[in-house]
């Protein structure tokens, strides 16, 4: 996504802004609306937590398979082979966040600017 | 909801060695755990974001005030995505929302944990706007050894240093965008999602294992289905596949 945001004046940009706030806002106090009767060790609680879970995970799964924006511009082999590098890395170093994440952006970033270079 | 972060149960900590003395301790308690790795993490996705910011043609006010109002980084990017294309009102609003849907179930999994404490409880509606993933998981890890009194204190301590963090990141994005290469932005928008599939990847929990597996299969599919709905569908059917195929397993043990 290049370019800029025209034809919108200032006040109408914070407005929108405003706006985005508020429905972003609508999910956090719904949430917090329904959930006041219930216990937080109920099953359905339980359920819900999966659920959030399995809707984060389809996110970075869908950025990596299938980015829009400035991700578009990078190739699939790239994003999903740093995931894979970063994974195993993760899992040889028992579990430790830090260094798959390091791992798996620092391959991403190695492989994009090889790509740049001509290397790849 | 403890048992989705970590299933064995911590010793209950008594009055005389809890480690905590007061408010003041467990917000510095907080600062800390959110000083160790999160709030890198935030502040790195925040430099992509602030670069975005900048590309737009938008002010760094704009990107502080969408970063902590929003607090969602999915939400802010279709923000502006929607306003480069010059996207009807009405659809921009659903994009945004719908972006940030995540934040119904992660409300609905965090505001009960202040339930017991007179402070926390009522503070819950200001509570959920500081979460995002990070504070949310963080919160989560430290559910076991905190009584519900002492996880307002500790939350916000995470979640300043997390907003911090946050808007350091996109002013320093926002400042530096045109000295940056195209390798290192976009490996700083690459950070984001990849951290938090290992956050997710570390927990102990069962259910939530299966869940995050499911998910990730079911994420490009559904989108290639309809983009506008793929999440909060995957996230039904691979939380529901997590759920159910946990207490299977557990029916069978």
């Amino acid at each position: 996504m290049t370019g800029e945001v025209t034809g919108m004046t200032t006040a109408y940009i914070w407005a929108l802004l405003g706006m985005a706030i508020a429905v972003t806002y609508l999910w956090r106090g719904l949430g917090t609306t329904i959930v006041a009767g219930l216990d937080p060790d109920s099953p359905a609680l339980q359920w819900v937590a999966c659920v959030a879970y399995g809707l984060l995970s389809a996110l970075i799964s869908r950025i990596i398979f299938l980015p829009v924006g400035v991700l578009e511009n990078t190739e699939l082999v790239d994003r999903v082979g740093a995931t894979v590098f970063g994974f195993v890395m993760f899992f040889l170093f028992r579990k430790h966040i830090g260094i798959g994440t390091l791992s798996a952006a620092g391959a991403f970033g190695v492989m994009v600017w090889a790509r740049s270079q001509g290397f790849i | 909801m403890r048992q989705h972060v970590d299933d064995k149960e911590g010793p209950a900590i008594s009055a005389s060695e809890n480690p905590y003395a007061d408010n003041w301790a467990l917000f510095r308690r907080g600062l800390l755990d959110g000083f160790s790795l999160p709030a890198f993490m935030v502040a790195a996705s925040m430099i992509g974001y602030g670069a975005l910011v900048h590309s737009a043609g938008l002010s760094l006010a704009f990107g502080v005030v969408s970063t902590l109002g929003i607090w969602g980084l999915p939400g802010q990017v279709a923000l502006i995505e929607y306003m480069l294309l010059g996207a009807p009102l009405v659809s921009m609003l659903i994009g945004v929302s719908l972006a940030n849907m995540r934040f119904l179930p992660m409300s609905m999994s965090l505001a009960p944990l202040f339930r017991g404490s007179k402070s926390g409880w009522r503070l819950r509606y200001l509570w959920v706007q500081f979460m995002s993933v990070n504070t949310w998981v963080g919160l989560l890890r430290r559910v076991p050894e905190l009584s519900p009194d002492q996880r307002g204190p500790f939350y916000a301590g995470f979640s300043t240093i997390c907003m911090i963090a946050g808007a350091g990141g996109v002013s320093a994005g926002y400042l530096m965008a045109e000295a940056m290469p195209f390798y290192v932005t976009v490996t700083l928008v690459f950070l984001n999602p990849i951290y938090f599939a290992f956050v997710f990847a570390a927990m102990r929990a069962r259910a939530g294992l299966l869940a995050f597996a499911a998910g990730a299969v079911a994420g490009p599919p559904m989108y290639m289905l309809t983009p506008e709905w793929s999440l909060p569908l995957a996230g039904i059917l691979a939380g529901s596949v997590g759920y159910f195929a946990d207490r299977f397993l557990k029916g069978r043990a």
